[in-house]
């Protein structure tokens, strides 16, 4: 019975294949290519597994299966791929004659030669079409192909499918989507060869013969289509040696399995080193980037890991090695364009990289423990190699590269925290942000200023609907609540990347450092000039020079800041945010000094001079007035120029040295008018003036830099942060005016602006009270004369 | 002077708006639209029916275990004195025990899909049905340890599910007591007939409990968006090769040959079609997005899912039916399941990528 109902449910699927045949041409034109080409390899699995219980349903599926290939695909393929026409019809034939004998690894064997034939003609087809100018022919038969085999951790290509597009639409070319559809299909075909080798093992450790065959005849297909980029990388003369190593595995697999492992051998010395998906300019940049970065922090991770000679923290140069790992796998990418560059270097290269290596490996089993200074050495002098090597297109586009590794380092955060270890998460979590914080953050300040925000709060401490990762961890939150902020992260890290590679324009580049130099050089240039310009006096002008020797100072600082950068600011990166909001604070305290002073000042100066024993006061309080007044210049300029610093040199790395020297150049001209501007005006105001348009012009900096400096320190977690419920600002009155929706921000933002009206109403009040004590001496002096 | 101090607040005005200004003039271009966003609360729905399904059966789990502990905590945990004492309680409670588990493990099934599949739902996955233990695979251990009613402490032992099925069924030493019952009545003592560790099973049932109680209120909370259904269909459709690979080392293939300690009681089959029904509910609710944009592929992704399935329960209907496939006809099938999977992951992917929806990760 159950026989029957199989043979009749085998009677059915024949009776539709056969309708399918009849109608063969009509269902051809209506069916896509890959519609047929699945119907197909269907087909032919079905039949292999009828083979040995029903050989004439076998029979019956083979037959319609090569009817479709007949009417549907083979008029196409035949002309763009002879060849692999000629496999295909070879292939039938063999399936056809296994029949009789019920040959399953034959049939196997014969059934993965079809559809890999079948893959390369499409494949051609889609080339053909592209070279010709023709998308739509090239996008209609894209399908007709295989995705390397998905995970759930592992995403299938799409970079083929989305080029097309661009090509139909006209935005790329045809030379860049050649090369776009070869880095994805080709690069799937390597991978499935690389399975089917796998596979094809355990196949034969199994003791699976049709399967066996089958692997290896794929093995055999997936080759076939790649040969052209192996004839082209390697010579026809190795391309015929390794067809051969593929055609003897092939009849290993089905005659002399005792052969194999040799066989595979053989193939596999074939394929050594070989790359047939060519890396794109883009995966370039991105291979580039990731090998520098990693590299970088193989001696960073080293250096906290060995004290005194000895291995300390072994998790810390575990990750030395990781990172080290990564470094190599990606240099192994770029290894052969590389050795086409400068073969010497690239070698060299290599040396170091293994030496390197076999150090920390050494140190991780403290058989041997280098000294950080000698890890630190050897990576420079592998780094300096690799920057020489590296063309600079590629490092230019490099923040692709900077996203894996953030991404690469998050990952560890996560399973630090998955282990139960947060101080792990934690460092792994700051390594992070110091990639972040010195590549695309500053980037991100200029392209996307909103993003910079919310990724910050994520970092670190932010009290929104996902908490900052810093808060978590420091509160050991359960994994899932990492993982959760993790997620909203990677969001808008994605988001981040789409911006970071939509803005390139010189002259996007060129404004955004000169804005970037005007906004931040804005803060600095109002507070001096507004306190120099109001200091008019002979007496008051020398409180200018300790101003003038601060701001020169700083402008040194900022100089050798910008000289040393890129070792100062990887090694400070960890600590940006806890620096800025340091720094922040002594600029504050010092203007709230000097501001209270200055009204003080303006009063005595002008009305106190005369006595004496006012004058030895001041004069006792000299010293410590002009370090303070120097301390000020100081502050005010070096607080920006770091910002600037760090803004600039991503800016650098984006558009170059020149793009971005224009920039800046306009924008210090600008500000330096500002400030003209603002003295020269000032010059000319009555005292009382000055004193209110001085208040006015500090206290807009001092609200601003009190917002920004409140914010920073929640970031980093030294100040509670309690939103503003149902309070949402537009992210530029952060930039621009230090306004954040938090209570604390408003509230510390309030009691500066009482502490600046106050002391002016202080000084106002002291004035009076000193005139009317004037007066009432005058009138006393009078009325006893 | 007045004309200074006039030109003074003009000149501080232009400036500070010439500031506030100067970003937008670089501003950079919106990011494009999506299409028309698909109505996914059908998606919601399904989850959440199949959710309350789940925490029932839990908690019928957890009764029937806190009872079978009752009688053993009585007993002094000495199970050969309470089995003879007490067949019949230690039956009933173990028999419904193992009830319960048979109706919660397929529903989860139908909804593992979905969580599995988004991203803010998947840690459940790992922790119910997908996650190894620590001894078996590090990278992949479920996040948490069991702590025991007695306060022993069982580190990363592996999802709840696999955890509960190789108690009630006797498949892990560690788990049981070693002492056969005949639970059944029927004479003889057959294959899942054992005593489970009450300490063990007691608290599995409580974790299941809790974790089928939070992913309830994680589902409630959760607001589908098309990545999450485009993310379950890429994720979720290509672990045909693990599931194959659960089925081809189960008890379904090997017979006793097999060191499998989950999935002996419900094929894995049928887990399987239950995963894909689930998938063809999300697909259903984006599949007018995809029309937008290419209908034959939308009609064609369709039909890939549903032969997909039929595939699997074609294959599910034989075992049934009594035919026991051999090793390499699991593995040949379990190829073939693994390439139309992959097919399907990749144009849902492709479709993806033209409607500009992430895959997460």
């Amino acid at each position: 019975m159950k026989k029957i109902q199989q043979r009749f449910l085998i009677a059915i699927l024949i009776a539709m294949l056969a309708a399918s045949n009849i109608l063969g041409a009509a269902r051809a034109a209506s069916d896509s290519p890959a519609q047929i080409a699945e119907s197909i390899r269907a087909a032919l699995v079905q039949a292999q597994l009828f083979l040995v219980n029903d050989p004439n349903a076998s029979a019956e599926l083979v037959s319609a299966a090569e009817a479709l290939y007949r009417t549907g695909l083979s008029e196409q393929i035949s002309v763009s791929n002879p060849d692999a026409h000629v496999r295909v019809v070879l292939a039938f034939q063999d399936l056809k004659d296994r029949m009789s004998s019920r040959d399953a690894a034959a049939f196997a064997a014969a059934r993965a030669q079809a559809w890999t034939a079948i893959l390369a003609g499409s494949y051609a087809i889609v080339e053909e079409s592209i070279q010709n100018g023709n998308g739509l022919t090239a996008q209609t038969w894209l399908p007709v192909r295989e995705f390397r085999t998905a995970t759930r951790f592992s995403r299938p290509n799409v970079g083929a499918t989305v080029t097309i597009e661009s090509f139909i639409a006209g935005k790329t070319s045809a030379k860049d989507a050649l090369l776009a559809v070869r880095a994805d299909v080709l690069d799937t075909y390597q991978a499935r060869l690389s399975e089917s080798l796998h596979d094809l093992q355990t196949a034969d450790a199994n003791g699976f013969p049709a399967r066996r065959a089958e692997l290896a005849a794929l093995a055999e297909g997936y080759f076939f289509i790649l040969s052209p980029a192996y004839l082209e990388q390697r010579g026809s003369s190795s391309l015929a040696v390794a067809q051969v190593a593929f055609n003897d595995l092939h009849a290993s697999a089905i005659g002399n399995p005792e052969q194999l492992n040799e066989k595979l051998v053989v193939v596999e010395n074939a394929l050594d080193n070989f790359r047939a998906a060519p890396l794109s300019p883009a995966e370039q940049s991105r291979r580039a980037g990731q090998l520098l970065r990693f590299l970088s922090l193989v001696p960073v991770e080293y250096g906290r890991g060995v004290v005194d000679g000895r291995g300390t923290k072994d998790i810390e140069i575990q990750e030395a090695i990781t990172f080290h790992t990564g470094a190599y796998a990606a240099f192994a990418d770029l290894k052969d364009l590389l050795g086409e560059l400068d073969p010497s270097q690239t070698v060299r290269a290599d040396i170091i990289f293994e030496s390197l290596g076999k150090r920390l490996s050494e140190a991780s089993t403290n058989r041997s423990v280098a000294s950080p200074e000698d890890i630190k050495s050897q990576t420079k002098e592998l780094s300096a190699i690799l920057e020489g090597l590296i063309p600079e297109e590629w490092l230019k586009s490099s923040a692709q590269g900077d996203f894996d590794v953030i991404a690469s380092m998050l990952d560890q955060m996560q399973a630090a925290v998955r282990n139960g270890e947060y101080a792990l998460a934690e460092s792994s979590r700051l390594d992070a942000y110091a990639i972040m914080e010195t590549g695309p953050e500053a980037r991100l300040m200029v392209f996307a200023p909103e993003l910079k925000l919310r990724l910050e709060e994520l970092f670190w401490n932010g009290q929104g609907n996902s908490k900052g990762l810093a808060y978590l961890i420091e509160n050991r939150a359960s994994y899932s609540e990492v993982k959760a902020t993790r997620l909203q992260l990677d969001v808008h890290l994605s988001e981040a990347q789409t911006e970071l590679t939509r803005n390139t324009a010189p002259t996007a580049i060129a404004m955004n450092a000169g804005i970037i130099v005007f906004r931040e050089g804005l803060e600095a240039v109002v507070i001096l000039a507004s306190l120099m310009s109001s200091l008019k006096s002979a007496e008051e002008r020398r409180y200018r020079k300790p101003m003038w020797l601060g701001s020169v100072l700083a402008l040194v600082a900022t100089a050798l800041t910008w000289l040393l950068a890129h070792e100062v600011l990887q090694s400070l990166a960890r600590y940006g945010e806890k620096l800025e909001a340091v720094v922040s604070i002594i600029a504050i305290g010092i203007l709230l000094l000097i501001m209270n002073w200055f009204f003080h000042k303006t009063y005595w100066t002008s009305w106190l001079a005369s006595f004496h024993a006012t004058k030895r006061r001041l004069l006792n309080e000299e010293t410590g007035l002009f370090l303070g007044l120097i301390v000020l210049g100081f502050t005010s300029v070096y607080r920006e120029g770091f910002e600037i610093v760090l803004f600039l040199q991503a800016l650098v790395l984006e558009g170059g040295v020149p793009v971005v020297l224009m920039g800046v150049i306009g924008s210090s001209i600008a500000v330096a008018l500002v400030g003209m501007i603002v003295f020269r005006l000032q010059k000319n105001l009555p005292y009382m003036k000055i004193l209110v348009i001085t208040g006015i012009l500090i206290g807009s900096v001092l609200l601003q830099m009190v917002g920004s400096t409140v914010h920073v320190l929640q970031v980093v977690g030294w100040l509670p942060i309690h939103v503003i419920q149902g309070v949402d600002l537009p992210y530029w009155l952060g930039t621009w005016f230090g306004m954040y929706p938090t209570w604390e921000g408003l509230i510390f933002q309030v009691a500066s602006m009482i502490f600046v009206t106050g002391s002016y109403f202080l000084a106002e009040g002291m004035r009076k009270h000193r005139l009317s004590s004037i007066s009432r001496g005058l009138v006393k002096s009078t009325a006893e004369l | 002077m007045v004309r200074t101090r006039t030109l003074f607040f003009t000149t501080l005005i232009l400036i500070l708006l010439l500031s506030a200004c100067a970003p937008a003039a670089v501003a950079t271009p919106a990011p494009e639209e999506n299409p028309s966003a698909a109505d996914l609360s059908g998606i919601k729905t399904y989850l959440l029916d199949k959710s309350s399904e789940l925490t029932g059966s839990s908690k019928s789990l957890k009764g029937a275990s806190d009872r079978y502990y009752a009688l053993a905590e009585s007993a002094g945990f000495d199970y050969a004195a309470l089995w003879e004492s007490n067949p019949a309680e230690v039956s009933a409670a173990l028999r419904d025990a193992k009830s319960a588990w048979m109706a919660a493990s397929p529903v989860y099934e139908q909804m593992e899909g979905i969580v599995a599949g988004t991203p803010s739902l998947a840690e459940y996955d790992v922790i119910l049905d997908a996650g190894a233990s620590g001894d078996e695979d590090t990278e992949n251990a479920v996040p948490f340890d069991l702590t025991l009613p007695d306060g022993r402490v069982l580190p990363k032992p592996g999802n709840l599910f696999g955890v509960l099925e190789s108690t009630l069924w006797g498949t892990y030493d560690d788990f049981t007591t070693g002492i056969d019952a005949d639970l059944d009545g029927n004479g003889t003592v057959d294959f899942g007939e054992s005593l489970p560790e009450a300490n063990v099973l007691k608290a599995g049932a409580d974790a299941l409990d809790l974790y089928t109680t939070e992913l309830d209120m994680a589902s409630s909370e959760w607001q589908p968006t098309e990545s999450d259904a485009f993310t379950a269909l890429v994720v979720m459709v290509p672990t045909m090769s693990e599931y194959f690979n659960s089925w081809k080392n189960s008890r379904f293939i090997l017979g006793n040959a097999s060191e499998q300690r989950d999935f002996v009681v419900i094929s894995r089959l049928a887990d399987i079609q239950n995963i894909l029904g689930s998938l063809q509910i999300v697909y259903s609710e984006v599949k007018p997005m995809v029309e937008s944009t290419d209908e034959a592929q939308a009609a064609q992704i369709e039909q890939l899912l549903g032969d997909l399935k039929n595939f699997v329960a074609d294959v599910h209907a034989k075992e049934q039916s009594g035919y026991q496939h051999t090793p390499e006809e699991a593995d040949v099938l379990g190829a073939e399941a693994q390439n139309r999977a992959t097919a399907i992951a990749g144009q849902v992917a492709q479709i993806a990528a033209k409607l500009n929806i992430t895959i997460e990760d």
